[in-house]
């Protein structure tokens, strides 16, 4: 039986300008239970799908549907079916780190002991417990990403959107995110991930989409694209090199 | 590089990004209301001074406006961010860039400390037993502005951040000392003072480390100076929403945690956080102690009311501010928060505000309640509406903004 797939992204087109767009034609899904790799150079056109994604940007041709709907269909289900970590930290200056996850998960309508129970796990696996009260203007770069991600997992939407999580994230830090994401993957939820540290992901996604000049170059699992570009054994990153440099 | 041409060119871009808002502010409502206002005041003041009441306390009064007028500083650096790494290799020659900024700093507060003295000098030599003269005093009140802005460029450049603070206490103590010295004393004795204490606060500056050239805080200190520009600009017409300068308040941090675990009050306890550590619950504080003090002086006349209805008024446009807070934050697109609840929340934590401090600033009247309860009646009566009326302007202006969306 064929599943909805959590996000499926059909003939996308977009861009800042009409007469230049970034994307052409993207067309992807992500099923439950899976975590995606979105990779490609700088400027592929990553992020710019994931501001799609979040209704940020409109598509100039093509559909973005979270749980078969649209953003326009139902806008308030759309948004509570994701949740976004930004490249770079975004946080209110005047509020606490508590204060921020509180207001996330009030916005999310997380139930109170569940919001409880979630932030004191999760100030402890980021190691966060003795920053819970300062400001947020007082935190280090790293820490501010930590907020980000702690805030994006108090809820518990279908599909999580993370874009270049690992910057600035210490080593500890990075290692207890790649093990909450698996963990929310095995409870069902769906995962689409970008980085540059191929070597990092290659061994958590179940899938990668090579994007390239705003174009889907290749994707499938490891094994299925490098056997798709006649090269199988090869790593995510020497495999990575080779779509890019052969689509120069 | 020509760094006095880099700044030259960065207030010209400020003020350029000014100059599109004027023509909506003098169209605005408020614009018309503060010049009503202005009126109201010259005509009330001429009046007082006609017939001066015996016993004001004109010294204090000097003090209580001539002081923060001197000791208040600030300069406008134009620096950003980014300064910090392409400004950095010119950081000995900054003091080119930096000069402008102290003189025009400088210029434009001492008209406004000149402003205030000729404003309250007619009323001083009417009251005072032995008034100063008005060249010295204003020469030393300038002496004093000049001396708290070298102070305030000193503090901000300060390894130290408690020492800084320390010092800006210092600065404001030493400031109102010197003031209240040249107003209570003998004018020769209150100059020798003055001198001595200017001696000793300069070589105190002279003693915590600092900067040769403190990147950092003057960026933040510029942020927040625009961000206040910006704020005064959003009383007229509405700004894309500013950053404002945030206060940690610890004694407020539970402030917001009673609010109703809903998705559609969730927007109430941004506001109530961002309110509570913000500059404007500063601004409100301030103004209604004010209205306060002045509603109790005038409690038994009609002037009382129309003074209580003018605070209540600013109160109002100050409160009307918080619209524009978060007007471009990505969260509140990205989160699921039913539709129209941030003007929602808005117009209800705005209303319930302004209708608390129209019953606090009102209190005073209750004085009098025995001899003329027709008047405190209707000056309850009249702050009540004057919320409703508030209320009904964010609401429409809510509308407005969600008939736009449309």
């Amino acid at each position: 039986m064929n599943q909805t797939p959590v996000l499926e992204i059909t003939g996308l087109s977009g861009g800042y300008s009409l007469n230049k767009p970034v994307l052409h034609d993207i067309a992807l899904q992500v099923q439950p239970g899976e975590m995606i790799g979105l990779i490609g150079l700088n400027g592929a056109g990553k992020s710019t799908i994931m501001k799609h994604i979040l209704g940020l940007m409109s598509p100039q041709k093509g559909d973005i549907t979270v749980l078969g709907k649209t953003r326009n269909e139902d806008p308030k289900g759309y948004h509570s079916a994701l949740s976004f970590v930004p490249e770079s930290p975004l946080l209110y200056e005047e509020m606490t780190v508590r204060e921020h996850i509180e207001f996330t998960a009030r916005a999310y309508g997380v139930d109170r002991n569940d919001y409880e129970t979630r932030s004191r796990h999760l100030s402890e696996l980021f190691n966060m417990d003795d920053k819970m009260d300062t400001l947020s203007s007082h935190l280090s770069k790293g820490m501010k990403q930590k907020v980000m991600i702690m805030c994006a997992f108090i809820a518990r939407p279908s599909l999580y959107v993370i874009d270049e999580p690992f910057l600035g994230l210490d080593p500890l830090g990075i290692r207890s995110l790649l093990d909450f994401m698996l963990e929310l993957k095995k409870s069902g939820a769906s995962i689409l991930l970008s980085s540059h540290i191929l070597s990092t992901i290659e061994n958590y996604c179940d899938r990668f989409i090579v994007l390239h000049h705003g174009k889907v170059i290749a994707e499938g699992t490891l094994a299925e694209i490098a056997a798709a570009s006649g090269q199988p054994g090869l790593s995510l990153e020497q495999l990575f090199y080779e779509l890019v440099q052969g689509g120069k | 590089m020509d760094l006095k041409e880099l700044r030259r060119q960065r207030r010209g871009r400020f003020m350029g990004s000014m100059l599109p808002y004027m023509g909506y502010i003098i169209q605005s409502g408020v614009a018309m209301m503060f010049l009503f206002v202005l009126i109201i005041f010259s005509a009330w003041y001429t009046s007082l001074l006609r017939d001066v009441p015996a016993g004001i306390p004109i010294r204090w009064i000097m003090l209580a406006l001539l002081g923060p007028a001197a000791v208040h500083s600030g300069f406008r650096t134009y620096l950003q961010s980014p300064d910090t790494v392409f400004l950095l290799p010119q950081g000995h020659r900054m003091r080119e860039y930096f000069a402008p900024a102290w003189v025009s700093g400088n210029v434009w507060k001492i008209l406004r400390l000149l402003f205030v003295l000729i404003t309250l000098w007619p009323l001083y030599i009417r009251t005072d037993a032995s008034p100063k003269q008005l060249l010295v005093t204003a020469l030393l009140l300038i002496g004093v502005k000049l001396l708290s802005s070298y102070g305030l460029w000193r503090e901000i450049a300060m390894l130290s951040r408690p020492a800084s603070m320390a010092y800006a206490l210092l600065r404001w103590a030493v400031g109102g000392l010197m003031v209240a010295a040249w107003l209570w004393q003998p004018s020769g004795r209150g100059l020798i003072f003055i001198i001595l204490l200017a001696a000793a606060y300069l070589a105190a500056l002279t003693i915590p480390g600092r900067h040769s050239v403190p990147w950092e805080r003057l960026i933040a200190v510029e942020r927040n100076q625009g961000g206040r520009a910006l704020m005064v600009l959003g009383w007229f017409v509405d700004v894309p929403g500013r950053e404002q300068r945030v206060y940690a308040r610890r004694y407020l941090a539970k402030w917001g945690s009673r609010i109703l675990w809903l998705p559609d009050t969730a927007y109430r306890y941004l506001l109530t956080k961002s309110f509570a550590r913000g500059d404007i619950f500063g601004i409100i504080m301030r103004v209604t102690v004010l209205g306060l003090l002045l509603s109790w002086w005038n409690h038994g006349s009609y002037l009382g009311i129309g003074i209580y209805l003018f605070f209540l008024f600013i109160l109002g446009v100050q409160l009307s501010a918080l619209r524009k807070l978060h007007s471009e934050s990505f969260w509140l697109t990205v989160y699921p928060l039913p539709e129209g609840s941030k003007g929602r929340n808005t117009t209800q934590f705005v209303f319930r505000a302004h209708l608390i401090l129209a019953v606090l600033i009102a209190l005073p009247f209750l004085a009098s309640v025995g001899e003329r309860p027709l008047l405190v009646v209707g000056t309850f009566v009249a702050g009540i509406l004057l919320a409703f009326l508030f209320k009904g302007y964010l609401s429409r202006k809510e509308a407005q903004l969600d008939d736009d969306d449309i």
